[in-house]
């Protein structure tokens, strides 16, 4: 069974499904549907993968490259990937389907503006791309072919939104697709700064992480890495760029760069940035706990003096990265899984909330904002229902399985705090009080501001069920998540502690 | 197999919950069915397992792994207090299920209702009978999350489900709250407590390597935090849960707006779960911090300045919310003042037993005071319930002379009224006054002097509100409610009564319960407190509030007295009064500094710094510094070379092109003169050997 490469399998039928999307006879019911497959099956082949090898530490996909000079090309999975991968295609699966009705009416706006945008099938060949592009990103096992698939996610994103976005879309497209690029070649030049002399690969072609690979190479390799990565990660200062493109991409491209690609920087700040450097970034560390808490607060408070919808989440995004940064700053086993975790309960919370703010774009002919919002829950139970849902994933709220990634993440948070003494002890608690009171503030005054109070919208209903049923998918997962929570978090700390050893 | 039926206990409202979701299209009836049943599953399941630790004097424990590394359990554990909590927690959320059964009939939400409401009694046992703080935490979270969703049921905001007076303002402030207004506030003020629990928790995990209660009962964590220099810092932290759910001085405002749900759910929060967890969460962790100030020196003395501390906020909670409601004007609000000040009177309990008598005696006086309270204050909510029901308003004022119309609910309230104001021989009269019999015991001059006060003043306000509402003159016609309403609530003025008067039997067998509870086994000892008793507390409550109880009840009941006309006329009695119906401005306050400072900073911070700071260095100041670069670059270099080579070398090349032009003369003179000066050349250079030959 092992000679099974279910992790190329698991690019290369999204890969099929976005070439074949191409075909000329394909109409949009198929479409969706062939690009929502495809992706599911990647989920399942992931789940089947892991179930099968990752679940007990890192497996390598029997079917790798050898590069050279460059090193090899494999895919791995271990319960972190696994995290990241199958939530990005458990979201991406989902909001495909949620995309044909959300994209007919953004159709009919764009040519009612008169734009002239490419139609159903490029749309979803560049949705997809983009989506496996994602998956082989936190699976690669070499700085070069991370940096490839990087490069892969950025191109269709950028095209999504210069073509779809709302505003001014392709100047916006055009700020995404610069920002995060100078991130990348930050990322790249420090990358090969340690590459050159030390090799590509952080994962051994054995499936070892070659930890402390970097350790004695210039210190500003390890420093443009961070930087890179946290541009990507849309930390505090260099955030910029978040707010304006997850405001105007298209919702269904919004609720896939929120909480999937961003979190990306996290999930690889650890597995390259960590792995090859672990003395330097453990030293590091209180002040990657400092910036992420300066992070998490900063969002917050952004987030509350919003009135976009769409905007307030893209603050509140840079909120919950900082969260994913608090957890690897704390360098500890319960700290950085929580921080996968984590990843996965945003991807999905996330992923509903730029939903319900795209359902309610859909619903009511582009309104965004909140202040001209109020009293829908009583017209609209489920889409209510899925933003709490939504904002219960995000502020720690069981049923959901936010509630374990915020503990793992207060608890890495705290062990760190305690050997660092006590001055840090109260004052990360000080500041955590500060920053989920400000994410629960926001979130449920949100939650008011929207669906609560006398109904302030004309003409209010219930959306489809198109929209809202993808959704709700995703939810159930979160849900689900919480209560079979034990296969995803135990082989998390059992893998982190055994790369950080202790 | 027997011992698993009692993971029921919290299952089974869980499984309530899914249930009602199922029958989401059914009737009102077969959801309410399944609500009350699963709840009752877990009353009958809890009481099998409380007989089983009563007969057998041993802990039922139930586990199986749920999520290793955090060691959270699938779990139940039946010790003395946690059997006794789950009688209390089941039971009560029965009855008031079967009351909701006629009071919910025909609002709105039906589902949202039954599914909350059994997803809160859920979370409540959980909480209560987890064998470690993991699932307990979540249990905890569950209960916020439900009493949110229930505080702002009727969440669009019509103004008969308001609290407070529409149009009052205090310093500015708004002294009027929508429910989903006040749903936001119990959640927003509960959770500000839950991070620090939340980082207690994640401490002890940090240094025991677990989160569950018999490992960290030990109390050997205290000496690595006294170490560190964390102690005192890891104890309020991991109690700032405990008193923001149990609505504490300064984290009680969310309580008082909570009135806004239906007056079922209020009886739900205030007897049965939500504020009681609070207490719970202190009472689980008396028994552990004896044992901890035992585990290393040092501890003691941290740990009994905690307590004496927490014993002054409990007391100083008990006595604020006492003055609150003796001017409030809206009959659930008196009741919800009483519970955050009964609930100040348990955590004093706690704090003062404990450190005068032990964990035994810390767990016995907390715990009986919330057995009584959360008897007699279920009945007096959902009373309350149908005296609203029956007049149509929530104000005092428009009720009085209901004793006639409405017999039995009289009687019930009164019943209920009696033990709260600590009437003797009523059950709150016994553990009011073993409350202020440890603080006394343990010396605590303030703490002691405010209960004794705050005796007094609770029995002037349970006189004023019985008298208000069931004495006096009538408001027109009511009538009594029907057996499903009415029932519950008899039952329990009934069994306040009756547990007043088995009490001195009662409390032996309590005492003897709470012995088996997880750590106080050991450690019987008080914590060294130089205490100096504090002499004849215990009479002047007793005599204060009797005396006070029988002269409130002849002014407003027989003489009539309406003081509003006085107080309206003294200058310093109305400011007085604004000041205590305003909450000791203590609303406005954190409108005005923490809502509005972090208003303020949210959008100075969006105008400055993000779009004046990194909007304008990223978007502006880069973009301008490059444009700039690139137009010095265009003029300076660019410019120049492009003249170097498109003008200057060209026109050299023009120059050289023209010279050799002026020598095509076309005469042959010319060229034969060019040709000879040309050979000429070429020797020369020969000859002088410059060229290789």
């Amino acid at each position: 069974m092992s000679g099974v490469p279910y992790l190329w399998l698991s690019l290369l039928v999204p890969l099929a499904a976005a070439v074949l999307s191409l075909l000329p006879r394909l109409g949009k019911r198929a479409l969706a549907l062939l690009n929502s497959l495809s992706l599911a099956v990647s989920a399942l082949l992931l789940l089947a993968a892991y179930a099968l090898h990752g679940i007990k530490g890192v497996w390598l996909d029997p079917l790798r490259f050898s590069m050279g000079g460059l090193g090899t090309f494999a895919l791995a999975i271990d319960p972190m990937v696994f995290l990241v991968a199958f939530s990005i295609a458990a979201t991406t699966a989902a909001i495909a389907l949620y995309s044909e009705p959300y994209m007919e009416h953004r159709f009919e706006e764009l040519a009612h503006e008169g734009a002239r945008a490419p139609g159903w099938r490029a749309y979803y060949f560049l949705y997809t791309l983009f989506a496996l592009a994602m998956i082989g990103t936190v699976m690669s096992t070499n700085i070069i072919e991370f940096y490839v698939f990087l490069e892969l996610t950025l191109i269709p994103s950028f095209l999504l939104i210069a073509f779809y976005g709302y505003g001014d879309r392709v100047r916006i497209a055009i700020m995404y697709l610069l920002w995060t690029h100078v991130g990348a070649l930050l990322f790249l030049i420090g990358a090969l700064a340690v590459g050159f002399q030390r090799g590509f690969d952080f994962i051994s072609p054995q499936g070892a992480f070659l930890r402390g690979l970097g350790e004695g190479a210039p210190a500003y390799a390890f420093a443009l890495m961070i930087l890179g990565l946290s541009v990507k990660l849309a930390a505090l200062g260099v955030h910029m760029w978040l707010p304006y493109a997850h405001a105007e991409a298209p919702t269904p491209v919004s609720a896939l760069l929120s909480p999937n690609l961003i979190g990306l920087g996290a999930a690889m700040m650890f597995r390259i940035v960590y792995v090859l450097f672990p003395s330097t970034f453990t030293a590091a560390s209180p002040a990657l706990m400092a910036w992420a808490l300066a992070t998490i607060i900063y969002g917050g408070l952004m987030a509350l003096s919003q009135t976009d919808f769409k905007r307030l989440l893209a603050y509140s995004s840079i909120s919950q990265m900082g969260y994913l940064l608090l957890g690897l700053a704390s360098v500890s086993a319960y700290g950085v899984a929580g921080t996968f975790l984590h990843y996965l309960v945003h991807a999905f919370g996330k992923a509903v909330l730029f939903g319900v703010a795209g359902v309610l774009i859909a619903t009511y002919h582009g309104l965004r904002d909140v202040t001209r919002m109020g009293g829908l829950a009583e017209k609209m139970p489920y889409t209510a229902s899925l933003a709490l849902l939504g904002f219960m994933h995000i502020t720690g709220i069981p049923p959901t399985a936010g509630i374990w990634s915020e503990y793992m993440i207060l608890r890495g948070a705290v062990e760190r705090s305690l050997s660092l003494g006590p001055g840090w002890y109260i004052g990360v608690a000080a500041a955590l009080l500060v920053g989920v009171g400000l994410s629960t503030a926001y979130a449920f005054l949100t939650m008011r501001r929207i669906f609560y109070g006398p109904l302030r919208v004309e003409g209010a209903r219930e959306a489809q069920a198109r929209l809202w049923g993808p959704l709700l998918l995703l939810a159930a997962l979160g849900v689900a998540s919480f209560v079979i929570a034990s296969p995803l978090i135990d082989p998390t700390v059992e893998v982190v502690r055994s790369v950080i050893g202790g | 197999m027997e011992k698993a039926l009692a993971l029921l206990s919290w299952l089974a409202p869980y499984a309530g919950s899914c249930l009602v979701l199922l029958l989401h299209r059914a009737g009102w009836k077969a959801k309410s069915a399944a609500a009350i049943l699963s709840i009752l599953v877990s009353a009958l399941a809890s009481t099998q397992a409380a007989l089983y630790v009563a007969s057998t004097g041993r802990e039922l424990h139930v586990s199986t792994t749920w999520v290793g590394a955090l060691s959270a359990n699938v779990s139940v554990l039946f010790d003395g207090l946690s059997s006794l909590m789950a009688l209390v927690v089941s039971w009560l959320s029965f009855l008031i299920a079967v009351y909701s059964y006629e009071y919910m009939r025909g609002e709105v939400g039906e589902t949202r209702y039954w599914f909350f409401f059994t997803f809160f009694v859920g979370s409540m046992m959980l909480l209560v009978l987890s064998d470690n703080l993991v699932t307990m935490l979540v249990g905890w979270e569950g209960t916020g999350l439900a009493s949110y969703a229930l505080i702002g049921h009727w969440f669009t905001d019509e103004e008969e489900r308001w609290v407070g007076d529409p149009g009052r303002r205090a310093l500015g402030v708004p002294m009027w709250f929508e429910p989903s207004h006040s749903g936001l506030r119990a959640l927003v003020f509960t959770r500000l407590g839950d991070v620090g629990m939340v980082v207690g928790i994640a401490t002890l995990h940090t240094v025991v390597g677990t989160t569950l209660l018999s490992e960290i009962s030990s109390g050997a964590w205290a000496g690595r935090l006294l170490a560190a220099g964390v102690l005192p810092a890891f104890l309020w932290l991991l109690f700032l849960g405990a008193m923001a759910k149990s609505a504490q001085v300064p984290f009680h405002e969310w309580l008082v707006t909570a009135m806004t749900g239906p007056t079922s759910v209020s009886a739900l929060i205030h007897a049965a779960t939500m504020v009681k967890a609070g207490v719970y969460f202190l009472l689980r962790f008396a028994p552990i911090l004896v044992a901890a100030a035992a585990a290393a020196a040092g501890a003691a003395g941290v740990i009994s300045d905690f307590l004496s501390s927490l014993a002054l906020i409990g007391a100083l909670t008990a006595f604020m919310m006492a003055t609150m409601a003796l001017v409030s004007r809206e009959l659930k609000l008196i009741l919800a003042f009483s519970t955050a000040s009964q609930l100040g009177y348990m955590f004093l309990g706690v704090a003062a037993g404990t450190l005068a008598g032990g964990a035994v005696a810390g767990l016995a006086a907390g715990f009986s005071h919330l057995l009584s309270h959360a008897v007699f204050k279920a009945a007096l909510f959902l009373a309350a319930g149908a005296v609203i029901h029956a007049v149509h308003s929530r104000f005092v004022d428009d009720m009085g002379g209901l004793a006639r119309d409405m017999r039995l609910t009289a009687l019930a309230f009164l019943l209920a009224g009696l033990s709260l104001a600590g009437i003797p021989p009523f059950a709150g009269y016994w553990t009011k006054d073993e409350i202020v019999h440890v603080a006394a015991e343990a010396g605590l001059l303030l703490p002691t002097l405010l209960a004794v006060v705050t005796a007094g003043l609770t029995a002037c306000y349970t006189a004023r509100v019985f008298s208000r509402v069931f004495l006096g003159e009538g408001h027109g016609h009511a009538h009594e409610p029907g057996p499903a309403m009415l029932l519950p609530y008899l039952a329990l003025g009934l069994a306040s009564a009756a547990l007043g008067a088995a009490w001195p039997l009662l409390s032996q067998g309590l005492e003897g319960l709470l012995h088996h509870t997880l750590g106080a086994e050991e450690g019987g000892a008080a914590l060294a407190h130089a205490a100096h008793h504090v002499p004849g507390a215990v009479e002047a409550t007793l005599l204060l509030a009797v005396t006070l109880f029988l002269a409130t009840l002849y002014a407003y009941g027989w003489a009539g007295v309406r003081p509003y006309a006085a107080v309206s006329r003294s200058p310093l009695l109305s400011r007085l009064h604004s000041f205590l119906y305003d909450r000791w401005l203590l609303n406005s306050v954190y409108y005005r500094v923490v809502v509005g400072g972090f208003r303020s900073l949210s959008s100075a911070l969006s105008r400055y710094v993000d779009t004046g700071l990194v909007d304008r260095l990223y978007h502006r100041a880069i973009p301008l510094a490059f444009q700039g670069a690139v137009r010095a670059v265009s003029r300076y270099l660019e410019a120049t070379w492009d003249r170097l080579l498109h003008v200057n070398l060209v026109s050299a090349f023009a120059s050289l092109w023209r010279a050799f032009r002026g020598l095509q003369t076309g005469k042959a003179p010319h060229y034969i003169a060019l040709l000879w000066a040309g050979a000429a050349l070429l020797l020369l250079i020969v000859l002088l050997g410059w060229l290789p030959w």
